[in-house]
């Protein structure tokens, strides 16, 4: 399958800053965060017990999973604090015609 | 170059060599008394229990890293003495290990079992992963188990073996589980979790004798309550593994004792995680946990002083217990409360309770509520008086309590 932007269901006011929204794209879900304006998409599940980030605190541009506390950065997906054992996977995300679009 | 010695190839211990070698270029041998590569035991009581993930998933890290990163183990290996004014650990082979800085990370060992009977095949404590392959193994076929002790041990095992389709009585000796730690209300609540999903609870009773030929066939309890049953699971408690620092010098007192820096009585000995005695800034007092979360914070905290960094480690004590679909989650430290303060219902399977004392939270604890319980960790450290009124209001965003961060009323809501 080639990567693509897909255009997803979120609009950016759906999004507004501080949130974290989650979006099904070809079968996978993904969570988006706005923070200050600019969108970030990630894996909405937590490597380590498949929660999910979008129902996690977002504190600048770092996401806390409620269930167990790991901390990933929005923008690159990477851990910054355990349990999480790997990073969860980033796309580039892009406002088009009013509606968020994802690559995948 | 210094040589740092972590006596302990915990999860303590082995984040404090990590953090070594991420902030120094020192050399780093970490000693543990368990063959296996180091690992973390939280799924030891859930998922490992059940089945449901290999132990390589539960590795701290993959065992080529340490070689890797220039760390040294020694696994399968015990330490039996320390010598503090010579500077060395001994092995239980003899051999000596010199540290320039040493930090004890042993954790705990389990109480055992003392009545007439406890020596009986099928009954079990859980601690390391050998003890999660004997119990796994003894309950791949189903059957009936007992679960002596209803702490947070007792409550996974209880509910790992639930959900593997095993028959479950639980019995425990306070007034509903984990009674000593969040108190009748909130454990109400724990107990009616287990009900809901099966098991069979049994409070304000304790195990008398182990009956069975060679096996254990039946739990007899104080009450005379008679119960069949083909595995035995107990879990009641941990004490501090400390008895390779006698005649150390280093003090003593439920764990290794430690000031806010987790330096013990004698310079360059540190501690950290289950064993840790240590001095909690925030709450004026000795504070010993036996939780990952503490264990992960500590050895990192312990690893930096040991370099000379002199930071107070006042961590906000923090951890969660999994138990079905429900996930518990505490932070703080308390012993004693004037008042129970609720968001949500105690019957609803959402809530948050915070222990308050003297107008502040000293602890909280959250059913299927994290957010607000990360949340609440603000107002504990800020051991401000809090608002009753507003903390029990469910529409009260908690970090407009908060008068040292005030963030105000329109911060957003995550999602």
């Amino acid at each position: 399958m080639t990567v693509e932007f897909i255009t997803t269901a979120l609009t950016p006011e759906g999004v507004p800053p501080g949130a974290i929204a989650v979006v099904d794209v070809r079968g996978t879900r993904i969570a988006v965060a706005n923070v200050a304006g600019t969108y970030y998409a990630f894996d909405d599940t937590c490597t380590h017990a498949q929660c999910s980030l979008a129902d996690g605190d977002l504190t600048g541009t770092t996401v806390t999973c409620m269930c167990h506390g790991a901390e990933f950065d929005v923008r690159t997906g990477e851990v910054l604090a355990p349990p999480a054992p790997s990073p969860v996977r980033a796309y580039r995300v892009r406002v088009e015609a009013g509606a968020l679009q994802i690559e995948v | 170059m210094a040589a740092h010695v972590i006596v302990g190839a915990s999860m303590a211990g082995v984040t404090a060599a990590i953090t070594l070698r991420e902030e120094s270029t020192d050399t780093i041998t970490v000693i543990g008394a368990e063959p296996e590569p180091p690992y973390e035991r939280p799924p030891l009581s859930k998922a490992y229990l059940r089945g449901e993930v290999t132990f390589d998933s539960a590795l701290v890290r993959p065992f080529a890293f340490y070689a890797e990163h220039a760390i040294e183990t020694m696994l399968g290996t015990r330490a039996v003495r320390i010598d503090t004014t010579e500077q060395f650990v001994e092995l239980a082979d003899s051999r000596r290990v010199p540290f320039d800085r040493l930090l004890i990370a042993t954790g705990g060992r389990n109480r055992h079992l003392s009545m007439p009977g406890a020596e009986l095949e099928g009954i079990y404590g859980l601690r390391t992963v050998g003890d999660a392959d004997r119990i796994r193994e003894a309950t791949t076929a189903g059957g009936r188990a007992v679960v002596v002790g209803m702490g947070f041990i007792g409550s996974e095992v209880a509910a790992s073996l639930r959900k593997k389709g095993l028959d479950v009585v639980a019995i425990d000796p306070g007034k509903t589980p984990l009674f000593r730690v969040l108190g009748e209300a909130v454990g109400r609540t724990i107990a009616d979790l287990h009900r809901a999903h099966g098991v069979r609870t049994i409070f304000e009773d304790t195990v008398a004798s182990f009956e069975g030929e060679g096996h254990v066939a039946r739990v007899v309890t104080r009450n005379g309550l008679r119960l069949d049953c083909d595995v035995v699971v107990a879990g009641i408690g941990v004490e501090p593994a400390v008895e390779f620092l006698d005649g150390s010098g280093v003090g003593i007192d439920n764990g290794v004792v430690l000031d806010q820096y987790l330096e013990t009585n004698v310079s360059g000995v540190f501690a950290a995680g289950d064993v840790a005695n240590h001095y909690h800034p925030l709450f004026h007092r000795h504070i010993r946990l036996e939780h990952w979360h503490n264990a992960v914070r500590q050895g990192a905290a312990a690893a930096r002083n040991m370099l000379g960094q002199q930071t107070a480690y006042d961590e906000i004590p923090w951890f969660w217990s999994d138990q079905y679909d429900a996930n518990l989650q505490y932070a703080g430290f308390h012993t004693s409360w004037d008042e129970l303060v609720v968001r949500g219902r105690l019957d609803s399977g959402s809530y948050l309770a915070c222990y308050v004392k003297d107008g502040r939270i000293d602890a909280a604890v959250a059913l299927n509520r994290a957010r607000d319980l990360r949340r609440v960790i603000a107002l504990i450290r800020s051991r401000a008086t809090v608002d009753i009124a507003r903390l029990s209001d469910d529409h009260v965003d908690l970090r407009t309590l908060d008068a040292g961060t005030h963030r105000g009323a329109l911060a957003q809501e995550g999602s």
